[in-house]
């Protein structure tokens, strides 16, 4: 029976949300493709969520070395490519995150394994994998096929899968030998940093006025800060303004900023990034404007405006002063 | 420090609104405005940072045809020293993989101490050439790279992890990098700084050139093969407010009032 793996990502003592997702995707290929469905937890310390594991999947390969502590691709690589080699699985899954993005496409260098990144969708089309990923900014959906291959790496954007929910398989726990590492090692990891630490805490606000793209410049941006007082909220924003030095850090909604839950958010010029829409999962009302009607932050906003953002702004200033 | 900065031309799709070709195959690309990928931009700048802090010579390489030679002009024109365009006809639809190959004859050449790359690209996304070209050189790789400082032999990065969270390594030189947005402010480009550098010659290099045999890079050589492009599907729609601007902010108005906000 052909194997689908799930290479667990934990940091910092947890095993990260994206984890769980896989374990759906891999059942569902367990039930309409009959592949079997495995985990590897790979660190040091990692006995507890290796039983975690065990609770959804019949097996879980676990690598246990102290070299393991902190993820470098170096050794996580050198550990999956051993395990690649002697199991055979057909399809190996990590989350499309920091920790997938460093370590799947170097591994399919290392391995000659084709690796498809950042994934939205996984089958199996006869023999062959197929997979569709989001491309041009979310406004366009890629299905790709694999060349044939003895195995195929794939890493899952976070959130195309339900992630799975608690789980009482008596899956067994296999010891793997952690495989001897070619040292000197080239990267060394030397610890973690905040970096968006600052005065404001926009996850605690209940009504977030955030902006994107559209504000233009950093003219522009005491307007924003202008209507957010005056509407009684905090100001918030995506990525690109953030790039831009506008705005800090520490304002930044989304998965490499901050996760917000708000009552009320208003978005202004602000695409919809996919990264930005998983930072206001579970919120409350979410209203959007933005001037492209095909903007993928429609299909996630429950009141849209199709307008451009400085004309709303200075409407909702104008009607507020009223 | 020899550094190579590896750019590509891309639509940007950022602002404006993607159609499919009737033949759902690409996109219909006339409507939209082509520039240096944002994240390459960043990592031109950063690489001319190095540059200035510790002297040595910056390169910028692209797979591309002579429309791309604007965007290797403008790195010129940025401070960049040199500029090298590889004949992007042979790698026409190459997946990362080709792209990579591409790549590799380049940075094997020359002795190069980095090759920064941006992290992904705006148009197809996968974020793999950088570490997949690292893995075929042995060269030690970090992506989502948000700062760089050279050491002796050895640079210190920070790498961008979720939820405001960044992580210090060091790595060994030579060293591939792909740099995330905002690591820096990419200097202003003047239309002066683009004459000044007109004239400088751009060698264009063939497969052969890059260490490469006809027919191993392209489409057809692909491993990760295009089926089809389609729109996504529509899911949950919102619901529109639609009217004057005054008429939609009275409506967004009732809404925040509903919901407790100030009004």
């Amino acid at each position: 029976m052909a194997k689908v793996f799930i290479v667990a990502e934990h940091r910092q003592g947890a095993i990260r949300d994206a984890t769980y997702e896989l374990v759906t995707l891999a059942r569902e290929l367990e039930s309409k493709f009959a592949l079997e469905p495995a985990a590897v937890v790979i660190g040091h310390g990692v006995r507890p969520f290796a039983e975690v594991l065990s609770r959804h999947v019949n097996e879980t390969i676990m690598v246990e070395n102290e070299a393991l502590a902190d993820f470098r691709y170096e050794t996580y690589a050198a550990v999956l490519r051993d395990i690649i080699m002697k199991e055979t699985p057909l399809v190996v899954l990590c989350p499309q995150s920091a920790f997938g993005m460093e370590l799947f496409p170097r591994l399919s260098a290392e391995t000659g394994r084709p690796c498809a990144t950042d994934c939205v969708q996984v089958e199996m089309d006869g023999p062959s994998l197929v997979v569709v990923r989001s491309i041009y900014n979310g406004k366009i959906n890629s299905r790709l096929a694999f060349a044939s291959s003895g195995g195929y790496l794939i890493t899952v954007r976070a959130g195309s899968y339900a992630p799975a929910a608690e789980a009482d398989k008596a899956g067994t726990i296999r010891d793997y030998p952690c495989p001897a590492f070619g040292e000197p090692f080239k990267t060394e990891f030397l610890g973690y940093r905040e970096a968006a630490a600052g005065t404001v805490d926009i996850s605690q606000a209940p009504f977030l006025l955030s902006i994107g793209r559209g504000i233009k410049d950093t003219e522009n941006i005491p307007k924003a800060e202008e209507l957010a007082a005056k509407l009684g909220a905090v100001l918030s924003c995506s990525r690109p303004v953030v790039d831009k030095k506008w705005l800090g850090k520490e304002r930044q909604v989304g998965t490499s900023g901050r996760t917000v839950k708000p009552k009320l958010y208003l978005a202004m010029g602000i695409s919809g990034a996919f990264q930005h829409l998983a930072g206001i999962k579970g919120s409350g009302t979410f209203i959007a404007v933005n001037r492209d009607p095909k903007a993928p932050i429609f299909r996630a906003a429950d009141y849209g405006v199709v307008e451009d953002m400085f004309k709303i702004m200075d409407a909702l200033k104008e009607q507020i002063g009223t | 420090m020899e550094i190579l900065v590896c750019v590509k031309k891309v639509p940007d799709t950022a602002d404006a609104e993607v159609i499919l070709r009737p033949d759902g195959k690409g996109i219909k690309e006339d409507d939209l405005a082509f520039g240096i990928n944002e994240w390459d931009n960043y990592a031109v700048e950063e690489a001319i940072r190095i540059k200035e802090a510790h002297g040595g010579r910056v390169t910028v390489v692209t797979i591309g045809v002579s429309d791309s030679e604007d965007v290797l002009r403008r790195c010129l024109a940025m401070g960049a020293d040199d500029a090298i365009m590889i004949d992007g006809g042979p790698f026409a639809g190459s997946d990362p993989y080709g792209i990579a190959r591409g790549l590799r004859g380049i940075a094997a050449a020359r002795a190069y101490d980095l090759v920064l790359a941006g992290a992904q690209a705006g148009d197809d996304g996968f974020g793999m050439v950088g570490p997949v070209l690292a893995g075929y050189l042995g060269w030690s790789h970090a992506t989502l790279v948000t700062s760089v400082s050279v050491e002796d032999g050895k640079v210190a990065v920070t790498r961008e992890l979720e939820g405001g969270l960044e992580e210090r390594l060091r790595l060994a030189l030579p060293a591939v990098l792909t740099v995330q947005t905002g690591i820096n402010e990419p200097r202003y480009v003047s239309i002066m700084g683009i004459r000044k550098v007109r004239s400088k010659e751009i060698p264009v290099l063939d497969l052969a050139k890059v260490g490469l045999a006809a027919g191993s890079v392209g489409e057809n050589a692909n491993v990760l093969r295009r089926i089809a492009l389609s729109v996504p599907p529509a899911g949950k729609e919102a619901e529109m407010i639609k009217g004057t601007p005054a008429e939609i902010a009275r409506k967004i108005l009732d809404i925040v009032r509903e919901r407790g906000g100030v009004g």
